[in-house]
Parts: C-alpha cells; sequence; structure tokens
C-alpha cells in the first residue's frame, strides 16, 4: 500500500458500520504514514485539510449508502482516490454486523480483511497517485460574444478536436473535457455519464454524455487510450463543468495508447481560437 | 405576533429555472402557504432602503434559486436574513429527466408539476417552524 | 471591433403587478419582436457579482425596465456598470396604483388586461433603444489573454 493517504471516514454514529468506518481509519493512520481527516471538524474549519488533502492521496470510508463522506469530499472539491464502503464489504465477505454500536469479533475481522485487502492493493493505487501530475496552471485567450465569455487554454500540452473537446497531455496521460463553447450552449448541465473505468477507448469515440435542460452532448475523445480515471465530483456537481470546464470541470483521464498518431488529427490552440469564434459567431449562443 | 416567513426567489430572466423559481415561490405564498408566508423582491433587498433592510434583517428567510449561480441565496444572507432553506430549482428538475419545461416567459405542462413539487417542499418547511 | 448590441435588464418583482408586466414585457422584446441585437441581463446575477452581466452593460449600451418608482435595475445599472442609455418605469405607464397596489399574480392568471399592458411597455421598450445613439457605443472591446483562477 503506498503509506500517504490522507483518509477520510465518515465515523456515523447511526450505526455500526459507522463506527467500523472510523475504527478502520484510526487502524490505517497507526500502521501507515497516512493522515487522518476528521469529518467533523473539517466542516466547521476546512484549511488544515484542505491542505492535507492536496498533497495526499484520498481514501474515503462510508459506513453505508448514505455515502456522507463520499458527500463531503464532493462538497470540498476532493478528487476521491479510492473508495470504501463498509455495509459493501461486509455482505461481499458474509459478515452480519452488529445492531448496536460494539465492535466485536465479526466487526475487528471485517477491518482486518478490509486492511489485508488495501496492502494488496499497490496496483491501482500507484496508477491513481500519478494524478497529481495534472496542474492548473492554464493561461487563457479569452473571447467574448454578447454577455458570454468564451475561453480557450493557450498551453502548448492542450490540444482539441473539431467536436469542441480538449486532451491535456503530460507524459503517458490526458485528461480530458469539453471547451467552454460546449458548456455555454448547453447552459445549466444536469447530467453526467461517465465512461467506464478500465474501457478501452479509440480516438474520436464516445467518452461520456452531458446533459442539460437544453440538450445531450455526447463528449468524443480526442485520444485513444484506456481510462484510468473519472472526475467522480462531477456526478454529485455537475454544474462544475459549467463554472470551469478545463479545470473543476474535467471529464476522464486517459492512459495513451498511440498519442503520436492521435496528435495528427488534433489540432493547437491559434487554429481551436479561430474555429470557436466563428461557430460563436454563426451559432449566436 | 407571527412574523411571515420570507420566501425569496432569484426570478431569473434567462432561464426557465429563473420562471420556475419565481412561480413555486408565487404559489406558495399565494395559494399554499398565505397567512404564514410573503415574498420581498430580491433587487429591492439588495438596493433598498431601512424599511425593506429591517424587514430582512433577522427573520426566517428561504430562498429559491434557479441555478447553482445562488444569487438569491447570496443576496438574501449579506442583507442579514436567516436562510434556513437554500432551495436549487434544478435540484427537482434533475428528479424530471427527459422533460421539457417551457421557457424562460411561459412554463408547460411539465414545468408547472415541477413548481408544484417546489412550493410543497417550501410549504413543507414553512409549516415544520409552526 | 465587436458588434453593436444593446442589453435590457429588468426588474421581476414578485411583491407588485409591475414587477410581472416588466418582466413579460421585455422577453417579448426578446422573443416575438425579435430585435436581433438586444441581450437580457440577469438582475439577481448582476446584484450578487456576475462578471459577464457587468461587463456587458459596462461596454455596450444598457437600458433598465422596472416594474414600479423604486427603479432597483436602473440604480444597480448606474451602481456597478456606469451610465445607463434610457430606462423605463412600468409604474408610469400603466400607472402607480396599478402597478404598486394590485395583487401580484401568476402567469397562468394573467387576462387580456394584463396582457395588452405588456404590449404596452414592450413597445415603449423597442421605442427606448431605437432612441440609443450610436455614440452611446464606448468602442472597447473584449479579448486578450487571462488567467485562469
Amino acid at each position: 500500500m503506498v503509506e500517504n493517504y490522507a483518509v477520510l471516514p465518515c465515523n456515523g454514529l447511526d450505526k455500526c458500520a459507522g463506527v467500523i468506518s472510523g475504527e478502520l481509519a484510526i487502524k490505517l493512520c497507526q500502521d501507515a504514514k497516512n493522515e487522518i481527516i476528521c469529518p467533523v471538524f473539517y466542516r466547521i474549519a476546512d484549511a488544515k485539510y484542505n491542505k492535507i488533502a492536496s498533497e495526499h492521496p484520498l481514501l474515503v470510508i462510508d459506513g453505508c449508502q448514505t455515502k456522507c463522506a463520499s458527500k463531503l469530499a464532493a462538497e470540498k472539491n476532493l478528487k476521491i482516490s479510492r473508495k470504501v464502503t463498509i455495509t459493501e464489504e461486509a455482505k461481499k465477505h458474509n459478515i452480519e454486523l452488529n445492531r448496536n454500536l460494539r465492535l466485536n469479533e465479526n466487526e475487528n475481522a471485517l477491518i482486518e480483511i478490509i486492511l489485508n485487502g488495501l496492502n494488496n492493493d499497490t496496483e491501482k493505487v500507484t496508477l491513481l497517485s500519478d494524478e497529481s501530475k495534472f496542474s492548473s496552471d492554464f493561461e487563457y485567450e479569452i473571447f467574448q460574444n454578447g454577455k458570454f465569455i468564451f475561453r480557450v487554454p493557450r498551453n502548448p500540452e492542450v490540444y482539441f478536436n473539431e467536436n469542441d473537446c480538449w486532451a491535456y497531455v503530460i507524459g503517458n496521460r490526458a485528461r480530458i473535457g469539453v471547451t467552454d463553447f460546449v458548456q455555454q450552449n448547453l447552459s445549466d448541465i444536469l447530467y453526467f455519464t461517465p465512461p467506464e473505468i478500465g474501457s478501452e477507448i479509440d480516438q474520436f469515440g464516445e467518452v461520456g454524455e452531458i446533459e442539460s435542460s437544453k440538450s445531450v452532448f455526447e463528449l468524443i475523445s480526442p485520444v485513444s487510450g484506456k481510462v484510468i480515471s473519472i472526475n467522480e465530483t462531477l456526478e454529485q456537481k455537475p454544474e462544475l463543468i459549467n463554472e470551469n470546464p478545463y479545470e473543476l470541470g474535467w471529464i476522464a483521464e486517459i492512459e495513451l495508447t498511440d498519442f503520436d498518431s492521435d496528435k495528427e488529427l488534433l489540432i493547437g490552440f491559434d487554429k481551436y481560437f479561430e474555429i470557436m469564434k466563428k461557430k460563436t459567431e454563426d451559432s449566436n449562443v | 405576533m407571527y412574523k411571515k416567513v420570507k420566501v425569496v426567489p432569484c426570478s431569473g430572466i434567462g432561464k426557465v429555472f429563473g420562471l420556475m423559481a419565481r412561480e413555486a415561490v408565487l404559489k406558495t405564498v399565494l395559494e399554499l402557504c398565505p397567512e404564514k408566508s410573503e415574498t420581498v423582491c430580491l433587487a429591492y433587498i439588495v438596493t433598498g432602503d431601512i424599511e425593506v433592510k429591517e424587514k430582512i434583517e433577522g427573520s426566517n428567510c428561504i430562498t429559491v434559486d434557479g441555478c447553482p449561480k445562488m444569487c438569491a441565496a447570496k443576496n438574501v444572507s449579506i442583507a442579514g436574513g436567516l436562510v434556513i432553506e437554500k432551495l436549487r430549482v434544478i435540484d427537482t428538475v434533475k428528479e424530471h429527466k427527459g422533460k421539457k419545461f417551457g421557457s424562460p416567459t411561459q412554463l408547460d405542462a411539465d414545468g408547472e408539476v415541477v413548481i408544484s413539487e417546489i412550493a410543497a417542499k417550501i410549504a413543507k418547511k414553512i409549516n415544520e417552524l409552526n | 471591433m465587436s458588434e453593436l448590441k444593446v442589453g435590457i435588464i429588468s426588474c421581476s418583482g414578485e411583491e407588485c403587478l409591475g414587477g410581472t408586466i416588466s418582466r413579460l414585457a421585455t422577453r417579448k422584446v426578446l422573443e416575438e419582436l425579435k430585435l436581433v441585437a438586444t441581450v437580457t441581463l440577469c438582475l439577481p446575477l448582476y446584484l450578487a457579482g456576475g462578471v459577464e452581466e457587468r461587463d456587458f452593460a459596462k461596454v455596450f449600451p444598457t437600458i433598465s425596465v422596472d416594474g414600479c418608482d423604486k427603479l432597483c435595475a436602473k440604480r444597480s445599472t448606474e451602481k456597478y456598470s456606469g451610465k445607463i442609455n434610457g430606462f423605463i418605469d412600468v409604474s408610469k405607464i400603466i400607472g402607480n396604483e396599478t402597478a404598486l397596489n394590485t395583487k401580484v399574480i401568476r402567469n397562468k392568471d394573467l387576462t387580456d388586461e394584463h396582457l395588452q399592458m405588456v404590449d404596452q411597455v414592450a413597445s415603449e421598450i423597442v421605442k427606448t433603444i431605437s432612441n440609443i445613439s450610436p455614440d452611446s457605443y464606448s468602442g472597447k472591446t473584449f479579448g486578450g489573454c487571462g488567467c485562469g483562477s
């Protein structure tokens, strides 16, 4: 196990599963160099834990399907690297949990099973921990049509297709999303259907869907590869795509398989900016 | 003396959600809870004089915003209103996937269904206070 | 240089009939009378700090439409974006008593009389827009670099 998680348990006192989440988090942080986030304190004063969360991949431990810890992470705009739901784990391992809040043999056995599972799961953790290479240091060129502002990142690592999707390429990975042209045309985005993690995507293949009350937009992938991560925050807050489609509103991360070929069919900032300007003027957003 | 709950919509003019916020609030204060609630113009709360500031400050307020920009919730809080509930039209709209609701000028039948649901949520909150 | 556009910022006040008439008249100008160059600015967003709305009103000629003599839309535009190019006070068109003292109504309860008021105000909006001098256009354009925030 990568020994540097920020661990956010739900720590709920409504059910035994919540107590287990807290106990599991404590064990994770005693036995390894992980950092615990107190969900109660985090709601009141977030400065300390925002720093911890920005420095470590986040492991969220929910007690049950109410998913309070996941919701808290979404509220704080945190990227979740790993999720554990105690009731799901109990069901998976045929363990019946107490109806009271005491941790007995069954509950402690479950904690050990989950701990062993996390310790053995190094490959997934390694893949996810590389996300931090995608910085949010974009430099934008701005175009205004009427009252609507359209930004296009000038960074050379950002490529576009003519379907108004972008790819931010660092090494053998790309983060993808839609441009301001899409989110302004759609207006308030209400639904986000992500691609499946692990799925193989062709260049110009479909990689998810976003929907507003006006219409549905199918994302056309600028690159080919395997989907290794999705922006889970968008499932609760798809409006982040409207707020900033290049930073908070990114859609998925792809492990690239043939970027040298893909690149030949992509366009850079200069060309995309002119295309977008013309489309905007013609479509009268 | 019972102080009516202030229910404040954003009434944004550019989107159907703004009209839905407005209509849901009017349904509440005119039809569902006329004795227990009243509405106040958001623009007047922001730009108005002592009279409206005194009306809002320290009062229980429910805000209804059309979109995630949350203009009503923000402005009522700044004006000193006690926002006991912040409703967003889009949260109810999300439960009606695939439907169209009308235009920023006129709601259609599905739009009326949604505003009735929102008005019911507002009324429930108002009644809980008594 | 950007094409000439005119902004309309309207109140939608829920406390009186004037607000309803103001909103509907503005929508009528935008949708039916189809003055191609008009853009509505969202007053609540404007008041909450909406950059796009405020910047538009600084550059393009903008008129306000208010339901009553409190003139919230006019005063807000002047406060955040500078001089306004025209304003309409609906209570001066339909009468103060009608605008202020009539109970607010829902869209579904509008009568033919109300719709006539909407037409009257919409005509006044069109007249005000056509009276805007081309010199009102400040000549500023948008564009250039912006840093991500």
